[in-house]
């Protein structure tokens, strides 16, 4: 089938009434035909006894009939043809390409909003699904610990994990260079699994030269794959690496971050090792009735950070009260409650712990107004400051003190009830309760 | 016949669109191409295309003024215009409204779209 369709060709071109005009300068007739025959174009009176063919490459596109002087338009006829072949296939690979910048735009877009490495991977798919035809697709993530490629996202389950250097996958992982494998079973180090499949191209994910991963598709169907095919693959995974590293290195920050409060909340903990595991029960507890309130994931992150450092300001308050046996004198008593005031002090240079400053403070503020430091009553108290004085509380009362021992599960559910309005906040005591009575004692 | 017209600036995105539609030329479209808004408006009420893709940022005349002559003051029927604007600037979907664009469609565009959307408009 001709790329060119003749006809289309000098219709376009405006050609048809120019050839008119010289065919009737030369006072000839000129008949062009298609090569099925077609009437393309007819002009002038006279014989046409001579055909000249219209040639692209080895393909003939049709034939002028006419006299010995139409000879001359041929090559020019010829000329138009191969030059419009010619712009055609760059229209082509133009297009293709700007199909490339039109996906590649969509991915950068969406990409730059994930942080989650398992989502991003998902993105990826997606995007790879418009662009190329597979049957399975994996993106793996390199774990340089374990020296394995694990799966962050699949079509299927024809993946499965496998180790550097092992497999097709692994061979691209360590060699850092992508593959087509048209014809897996002509391949000695194909790995088969529980899914068949025929033609494979993998592609890594390299940041600087560095390896952190590879994208898979597979066919079922031998020689699918083209170096133009493994091409896009490869200007896929570029931003594809940046995003799913940046994902990582977001992750770990959290990590960190998390690990390092934590570390901060225990440093208490090590002064007044009866309060040891307090910190982590409050933050249970927290959580428990954070998540029946329907609490979002981004108010739990806030609730959990506040609950882990909601006593760290106990480390202003002296030894010979923070750790008295006895039972403390108002004056003592005094002292201790600015733990709550040193706690928001300690943390307020901490721009990142903007939002969890109230809980810290306000644990101790009571629903009806007769708490400190500042006597807030009511919906004032920040929700994440209602939570944590019901958590609280309820660990206190559970937990052995050296002044006496403590209470269990029920009376402890009994205290909060009888408080509930006053110190704690009605809907939040209802909940804890409901919830908590579908579970033991915990820990 | 069924006729598409584009009109835009850039021969670039002229050929494109041209090359993206090629699949239905074999189907009988006629593909028209216009360089600038007057050129359009002449291959418009001289044609009648049924489908035209429009770009907005033009000298002269610009997508929005074309669009606004064609089917508020010439109120030329049985036209859908595609108007093409480019990624990052905020489409003024009241302006759009306003002169009365079908819709609209962001560059760099989705070759696939594209020919989805003829031919729907076109029936085929």
């Amino acid at each position: 089938m001709s790329t060119i369709n003749l006809k289309r060709l000098l219709s376009k071109k405006k050609l048809i009434p120019l050839i008119k005009n010289i065919a009737s300068l030369y006072k000839e007739g000129v008949t062009i035909r298609a090569s099925d025959g077609t009437l393309i174009f007819e002009a002038g009176e006279g014989a046409r006894p001579v055909e000249y063919p219209l040639t692209l490459g080895d393909e003939t596109l049709g034939v002028v009939c006419g006299g010995e002087k139409t000879a001359e338009i041929i090559d020019l006829l010829n000329y138009i043809i191969s030059s419009e072949y010619e712009k055609k296939t760059l229209a082509k690979e133009t297009l293709d390409k700007y199909k490339e910048i039109t996906l590649l735009s969509d991915l950068g877009e969406r990409i730059t909003a994930c942080l989650n490495k398992r989502q991003v991977a998902e993105l990826i798919i997606e995007e790879i699904r418009k662009a190329i035809k597979f049957d399975g697709i994996s993106v793996m993530y390199l774990n340089r610990d374990t020296g394995m490629l694990q799966i962050l996202a699949s079509s299927n389950q024809a993946y499965f994990s496998i180790a550097l250097g092992a497999g097709i996958a692994g061979s691209v992982a360590s060699k850092g260079k992508g593959e087509i494998v048209n014809d897996v079973s002509s391949d000695p180090r194909f790995i088969p699994g529980p899914n068949p499949m025929s033609s494979i191209m993998c592609v890594p994910l390299k940041i600087n030269d560095r390896v952190i991963g590879v994208i898979n598709v597979h066919s079922v169907l031998p020689h699918v794959y083209s170096a133009k095919s493994l091409k896009l693959l490869a200007t896929i995974a570029a931003p594809a690496a940046i995003a799913i590293e940046n994902a990582r290195l977001y992750e770990d920050m959290r990590e960190t971050f998390l690990a390092t409060i934590q570390t901060l909340a225990a440093t208490i903990e090590k002064r007044d090792t009866y309060t040891t595991g307090h910190t982590e029960r409050v933050s249970d507890y927290s959580l428990a009735i954070g998540k029946s309130i329907g609490l979002t994931d981004s108010q739990l992150d806030k609730l959990k950070l506040a609950s882990i450092l909601h006593d760290i300001g106990k480390i202003g308050v002296k030894d010979t009260i923070l750790l008295k046996k006895g039972k403390l004198t108002d004056e003592e008593f005094a002292e201790m409650k600015k733990h709550a005031e040193y706690g928001h002090e300690i943390l307020s240079p901490i721009a990142q712990l903007k939002e969890i400053l109230d809980g810290v403070k306000f644990h101790h503020e009571r629903y009806d107004g007769k708490g400190y430091p500042d006597g807030l009553k009511g919906d004032e108290i920040s929700m994440e400051a209602r939570i944590i004085a019901i958590a609280d509380s309820y660990d206190a009362m559970t937990s052995d003190r050296p002044y006496r021992k403590g209470l269990t599960t029920e009376k402890a559910k009994e205290e909060l009830a009888r408080c509930s309005g006053t110190q704690f906040d009605p809907e939040i005591v209802e909940i804890f309760l409901k919830n908590s009575a579908h579970k033991g004692r915990q820990g | 016949m069924p006729q598409i017209l584009i009109v835009d600036d850039e021969p670039l995105i002229r050929m494109l669109l041209e090359q993206t539609l090629e699949e239905l030329e074999d189907e009988g479209v006629e593909i028209i191409t216009a360089e600038n808004g007057e050129e359009a408006l002449s291959i418009i009420r001289d044609k009648n295309p049924q489908l035209v893709f429009l770009d907005i940022m033009m000298p002269k005349m610009n997508g929005f003024e074309v669009c606004n002559k064609v089917k508020n003051e010439l109120k030329i029927e049985g036209i859908y215009i595609v108007m093409l604007t480019a990624k990052g600037q905020e489409f003024d979907i009241d302006k759009g409204k306003c002169v009365g664009a079908d819709i609209y469609m962001t560059k760099p565009f989705d070759p696939d779209a594209i020919v989805a959307k003829a031919r729907e408009v076109l029936g085929l």
